[in-house]
């Protein structure tokens, strides 16, 4: 975009500060927004007010700014139809409470765990459907372990898991876990953190595994770290060992020198929880995770 | 009542008070994403779901805003992978040429005149002709009336990349504005209802009179 004019026009301007000139339009055109929406700093808007008044380009462009964003700040919201507000209503009665809410502190209410307290409150919250929600957080049978039939170096998520989390736990975590939002939304798969007692996030990113997206949550258990990757259903399910481990409906077991590996599908991905422990010991977190999955899917 | 049960009630409440009141703004934005209202309402009604189950997530009430759009969002991108639905972009080179030759004539005071007179269905199908990023932080800050720090937030972005995406989705948009008009008129299309076309298969018009002159 060269289209400018000099500050006088009909003056003769050196190519110097006429390049300088062009550099700056360059820039500035990329802050008009901002500023025409009163977004930049007093210094910046100064700047861009200088420019205006020279370059007849830009103050056209920022007239584009200012007239496209009043007409669509005239967009009316659209009135959400009282039959969706009644499903999505309907649609949270029907969803467990997540265990937090239903399990209290302890210190708080101990006195609750009382068999003659809890009896009548299990009652209740069985007769109101919440149930499911006290087996989340307690989950009384723990999913069945089937072991990889294949060493777990042979199938390739598994070898590019436990090579990233080689590579991880030798350094630095590179995330923190205020950003598991932004990583949500940079996944094109749903990412649900454990929520175990005597497991803490850390740290969650993006990754790569093979050429494919992943996402890795840290997770500080005890004195150990954990990762969970989170991959594509079609990542997950692309290996034959892999499909057949999991297709009882249990936890893929697996191990490679120090690190034990579990795996289970999830609603529409697939996830690996790795740490420097035998995979019998990831057992009670996998199984966590894979009840609170089926209770959120309303599965049995 | 006993502790569980009010604690119960009480999310139930602050449900209620966080997260319904948005959902005209959430299934306008939905809609502006999706081929069908049902959808744009399954993606509504799916988030708000995730919204009940993450509520404890929430430690800034004055934030909900942006944190179910950032919700919604996942939930689009979700279901447009799984669909595997792909938007019908125009070329961004015909759109910034036509934003050029727009800026380069002197046709901003008709430019102004042209924007206000802009049907809804014209500014959709207009929308819908830009990539994603763009359309959607435009719509964050001019539709929503969110601000950029906040834009950056549900987005996942840093400020300046905010910044430089606003800037240049508006002059993507009156590029669509103006090309859409420009073939309209070379087409000979006299009627909005004549040309049918846009993202996320907005059935929106472009067309008509009133074009660049």
């Amino acid at each position: 975009m060269t289209d400018w004019t000099p500050l006088a026009p009909g003056s003769s301007e050196d190519p110097a500060e006429r390049a300088a000139r062009e550099n700056q339009h360059q820039v500035l055109i990329d802050l008009l927004g901002a500023y025409a929406d009163g977004e930049l700093p007093p210094e910046t808007t100064s700047q861009i007010d200088a420019h205006l008044v020279g370059c007849v380009r830009c103050r056209r462009e920022l007239a584009v700014h200012r007239a496209m964003r009043r007409r669509l700040g005239f967009e009316p919201p659209v009135a959400a139809p009282p039959a969706l507000r009644d499903r999505i209503v309907a649609a949270i009665a029907a969803t467990p409470v997540p265990a937090q809410v239903t399990a209290p502190a302890r210190s708080r209410f101990a006195g609750l765990w009382h068999p003659m307290v809890l009896g009548p409150i299990v009652a209740v919250l069985v007769a109101t459907g919440l149930g499911a929600a006290l087996l989340v957080r307690q989950p009384a049978v723990p999913a069945t372990l089937s072991p990889l039939a294949a060493p777990a170096g042979t199938i390739p998520l598994l070898q590019d898991a436990l090579s990233d989390y080689r590579r991880v736990v030798a350094g630095d975590l590179p995330g923190r876990a205020r950003d598991l939002d932004a990583v949500r939304s940079a996944a094109p798969f749903p990412i649900e953190p454990l929520r175990v007692p005597s497991v803490r996030l850390l740290a969650a990113w993006t990754t790569e595994l093979g050429q494919d997206p992943a996402v890795v949550l840290a997770y500080r258990w005890d004195d150990r770290i954990v990762l969970q990757y989170v991959v594509s259903e079609q990542r997950f399910f692309q290996h034959p060992a892999l499909r057949q481990a999991v297709a009882g409906g249990g936890l893929l077991a697996a191990h490679d020198g120090e690190q034990g590996i579990v795996a289970w599908p999830t609603s529409s991905a697939g996830a690996l929880l790795i740490a420097d422990v035998p995979p019998e010991r990831l057992r009670p977190l996998a199984t966590a995770a894979l009840l609170a999955g089926k209770v959120a899917r309303g599965a049995p | 009542m006993n502790p569980i049960s009010a604690s119960i009630s009480d999310r139930h409440a602050r449900f209620d008070a966080l997260v319904l009141p948005h959902l005209d703004r959430l299934l306008a934005f939905a809609a502006r994403r999706t081929n069908m209202r049902a959808d744009a309402e399954d993606a509504v009604q799916e988030a708000c779901g995730r919204a009940w189950l993450g509520l404890d997530e929430l430690r800034d009430p004055t934030k909900v805003r942006a944190w179910l759009y950032r919700i919604l969002r996942g939930v689009l991108s979700e279901s447009e992978e799984r669909s595997a639905r792909r938007r019908q972009l125009v070329s961004i080179t015909r759109l910034e040429e036509a934003h050029d030759e727009l800026v380069s004539s002197d046709t901003d005071m008709v430019f102004e005149e042209v924007a206000a007179r802009l049907t809804g269905e014209e500014v959709r199908a207009a929308l819908g002709q830009l990539p994603d990023d763009f359309a959607t932080v435009v719509e964050l800050h001019d539709i929503d009336g969110f601000k950029y720090h906040e834009i950056a937030e549900i987005v996942g972005v840093p400020i300046g990349t905010v910044m430089s995406r606003i800037s240049r989705g508006r002059r993507l948009l009156a590029g669509a504005v103006v090309a859409s008009r420009t073939s309209s008129k070379e087409l000979g299309f006299s009627s909005s209802q004549e040309r049918r076309g846009g993202r996320r298969g907005g059935s929106g018009t472009t067309g008509g009179g009133g074009g660049i002159r």
